[in-house]
């Protein structure tokens, strides 16, 4: 039998929030996070708004002893979520002996894109001089995940994933396997995501953002607005959580991971990769779509990506598809790339967790071809079974999540 | 994976093609030939001037043609990293005796390590958005400044539907990319899985890596790269990618096809030291791979061959061959250690060359020499010239991070 895998602890920064309690509170009250962005100067851009996480203050979120020398913004940002979301599962400070039974396995973006940029800048604008190569010291996604793991002192298994926007999402799958397999009793997993300049310069240059606020499945939706986020939960088998007695959020039932083959930055509009990966997670969760109430989608705002979502769910869930709640969180805490699907996880969890469906807000004019219930007015309060979180990616890359309510006999079977 | 005997053919993970895009040659029988005749892929750098640096060497592909391997429209949307990617999984799954059909698309994946992605082209769109400002930018340029391109064009040139993942872990990137395909495959979710690893050498990324003195020559001593030996002084740089094609002994043998070798075990770990620092000691080294060797169900003494880590980087080198020195089993009985970064450079995702190289050492029972070790730190087994006759039922394919991370593969027969 399938070893069952709960979620025991979670922690995230974001636009709209500076910790998970905190996080429920703003989906459930609507809250939006994109506004002007003043992290570095968005003069000449189509978009100057976005997801900021304003006033993040390291210190705050990170005890003295932990050193945060040459560390990344990004760093920064996952060590305090991860700290959070230890905390929120009891195990932290971490037991001794656990250290070598637990791993992490994050979703990148950016990483410390930020700080190279400045580097960078600085280097083309001073050819020749002595520029200082050590600003590069945490440029890599994968520093975040050895920075809280150093910190920590973890000497379980490490890897960081790379998949642009569902990144986060195939980290969180990867975690599950890694318990699964039997190499972690306890996983750290998530995603991170910072802003940076190129990202916002490359999005712009698309001209996939919108000039003002992203409105998922809205007729005159412009595109998406960018964010930044931290977004960590803690997975470890069900038997190893019922013993210690920690608090189940809930379980992460399975996943799927498919390719479009299509074209790099459009999703193609057949849907298939989309259905595909909805399909395998409903099929490695063991569910059928009759199982599943309340779908957080990936839902960026853009004009393709929407509807071809909305076909794709109604190509998985048949009729049932206009019975299911589908909202997009991203219109209140942004799209954070490699952090979005961790960050829609938690969503996810604590829409089960705490009974109640988040909205998609800034929503003003119905699109025809987009006729599913989107939650436009405000959340709703629901018992939730099972819970299906997309993310879409550059690449062709969907990932798929399915977490469940917990219950002694399992998933849908209550 | 406890015990590769007992356990159905569905969930044994076998390599059945492999295809590499090395400083070595392009394609197994280049590659091959030239690994087994221990000629060396490390030269003067030709595709970019060197001339303000201390170190002149790398190990470039040359001679790569991607015209010979990927259609014509596709080429123009792609970069380096990708080219090569592509080249290298066409070459595998042609290697591999497989066609992409409609009908088996859907199953058949892709997993790809890369430490530090397309360093060309995130270069040269900060240099544009810098220089020229926001409204400069080529949007053109826009997806293949992300990680998972190369691995996402190679699956538009190539067809894969299945399973697509990078893996981005710095040196272990290839290793960590293998380890999750193997267990796809044994989890049903994808018939094919081709894997491996595939990094470039850019003048961006190279005059990085010297000024964190990663690269030969230092202590004023020659410009060489010498795995494990006493005089080394820093490593040089590579570039490259390989790719191996893995699916399960219950497809092979439908297929008719007789794998190379099996993924026998898996063992992952790391050590809590500082970020981008190499291994100070051989702890965390030695635990991975007992928790790999277990993983098999395999003891050290059932282990015929270790395909190193070592780059002639003083700290690496050092901690791997103080691991392998104290790693238990009389010295008759202690696996072969070979290092191939003497010839390959380091490319930190060069797991997915090693893995190709394991495979023909596998097969042809037989394991390629080291190069540049004269002075060996430690008394080990290690390859000097090439080792022929010998049955692999074991190896090891090392995994070792800057930055302690360590993912160490048990490939046999």
């Amino acid at each position: 039998m399938k070893k069952r895998i709960v979620i025991t602890g979670m922690g995230t920064l974001n636009a709209i929030a500076g910790n998970a309690d905190d996080f429920a509170r703003a989906l459930q009250e609507g809250r939006c996070g994109i506004e002007v962005i003043d992290l570095f100067d968005t003069g000449g851009f189509r978009s100057q708004t976005g997801g900021q996480i304003k006033r993040f203050v390291p210190r705050d979120h990170i005890p003295p002893e932990f050193s945060i020398k040459r560390t990344s913004r990004a760093d920064q940002m996952a060590l305090a979520a991860t700290i959070e979301a230890l905390r929120d599962a009891g195990l932290y400070p971490l037991p001794e002996a656990l250290k070598e039974k637990t791993g992490i396995a994050l979703g990148g973006g950016a990483g410390g894109l930020l700080e190279g940029e400045e580097f960078y800048k600085d280097y083309l604008s001073h050819p020749g001089q002595n520029a200082k190569f050590s600003a590069l010291a945490s440029l890599f996604c994968a520093s975040s995940t050895d920075c809280i793991a150093s910190v920590l002192g973890l000497t379980g298994p490490k890897s960081t994933f790379m998949t642009a926007c569902s990144a986060g999402a195939t980290a969180i799958g990867c975690a599950r396997d890694f318990i699964a397999d039997g190499h972690a009793s306890v996983m750290i997993t998530g995603g991170v995501e910072p802003m940076s300049r190129l990202t916002f310069a490359a999005f712009n240059a698309l001209k996939s953002v919108d000039p003002e606020t992203c409105r998922p499945f809205d007729q005159d939706r412009a595109g998406l607005s960018l964010g930044e986020a931290a977004a960590i939960m803690i997975l470890e088998p069900l038997e190893s959580a019922l013993q210690r007695g920690a608090k189940i959020y809930g379980e992460m039932l399975g996943y799927g991971i498919t390719c479009d083959a299509y074209h790099m930055t459009a999703p193609d509009e057949q849907a298939s990769g989309a259905v595909r990966a909805m399909r395998t997670a409903l099929q490695d969760s063991g569910l059928t779509a009759d199982d599943i109430d309340y779908i957080n989608a990936h839902g960026t705002a853009t004009p393709v990506n929407d509807v071809t979502e909305t076909r794709a769910i109604k190509e998985v869930f048949g009729k049932r598809a206009y019975e299911i709640p589908v909202s997009s969180t991203k219109s209140m805490h942004a799209h954070t790339l490699g952090a979005s699907g961790a960050l829609e996880a938690i969503v996810s969890v604590l829409a089960i967790r705490q009974g109640f469906i988040p909205p998609t807000v800034n929503h003003r004019q119905s699109d025809p071809q987009c006729d599913l219930d989107y939650v436009t007015s405000g959340s709703r309060k629901a018992d939730l079974r099972a819970v299906l979180s997309n993310s879409f990616a550059f690449g062709g890359n969907n990932t798929t999540l399915i977490f469940g309510k917990y219950s002694e006999k399992g998933a849908a079977h209550d | 994976m406890t015990n590769g005997r007992q356990i159905d053919k569905a969930q044994r993970v076998v390599v059945t093609g492999i295809g590499m895009v090395t400083p070595l040659g392009i394609g197994r029988e280049e590659f091959g030939g030239r690994l087994f005749a221990g000629e060396t892929g490390i030269a003067e750098i030709a595709s970019f001037n060197t001339n303000a640096f201390s170190s002149h060497l790398g190990a470039e592909v040359r001679n790569f043609n991607p015209r010979d391997f990927i259609s014509v429209k596709n080429i123009r949307r792609m970069d380096k990293i990708s080219l090569m990617t592509a080249a290298a999984a066409r070459l595998a799954l042609n290697d591999a005796g497989m066609q992409i059909t409609a009908e088996n698309r859907d199953r058949v994946g892709i997993v790809l390590g890369t430490a530090f992605g397309a360093t060309d082209i995130t270069a040269q769109f900060l240099q544009t958005l810098f220089k020229d400002g926001p409204a400069s930018v080529n949007p053109i340029l826009v997806p293949n400044t992300v990680m998972n391109a190369a691995a996402g064009h190679t699956s538009i040139e190539l067809g894969f539907r299945g399973v697509n993942t990078t893996v981005t872990h710095f040196a272990v990137s290839a290793e960590n990319a293998i380890a999750y395909a193997a267990a796809e495959i044994r989890r049903g979710t994808a018939d094919f899985i081709f894997a491996g690893g595939a990094d470039i050498l850019s003048e961006f990324y190279f005059q990085a890596l010297t000024k964190f003195h990663a690269l030969s020559p230092q202590n004023g001593k020659e410009e060489s790269c010498r795995p494990f030996d006493r005089d080394r002084n820093g490593t040089v740089a590579g570039e490259g990618c390989g790719i191996i094609c893995l699916e399960s002994l219950r497809s092979a043998e439908a297929r008719g096809r007789h794998p190379y070798c099996e993924i026998k075990g898996v063992g992952m770990g790391s050590s809590p030291i500082r970020p981008n620092v190499w291994p100070r000691n051989p702890d965390g080294i030695q635990q991975t791979l007992h928790r790999a060797l277990k993983n098999a169900g395999i003891a050290v003494h059932d282990l015929q061959a270790i395909f190193a880590a070592a780059n002639g980087d003083t700290h690496l080198d050092a901690a791997e061959s103080e691991a392998y020195s104290q790693i238990g089993g009389s010295p008759d009985e202690q696996p072969s250690i070979m290092a191939m970064k003497g010839v390959l450079g380091e490319s930190f995702s060069g797991g997915g060359i090693r893995a190709c190289a394991m495979a023909l050492a596998i097969e042809k029972k037989s394991l390629p020499p080291t190069a540049g070790l004269e002075h060996p730190l430690e008394s080990l087994a290690f390859v000097k010239d090439e080792k022929k006759g010998l049955e692999i039922d074991n190896a090891a394919l090392a995994g070792i991070s800057f930055g302690g991370t360590y993912c160490y593969l048990i490939l046999g027969r």
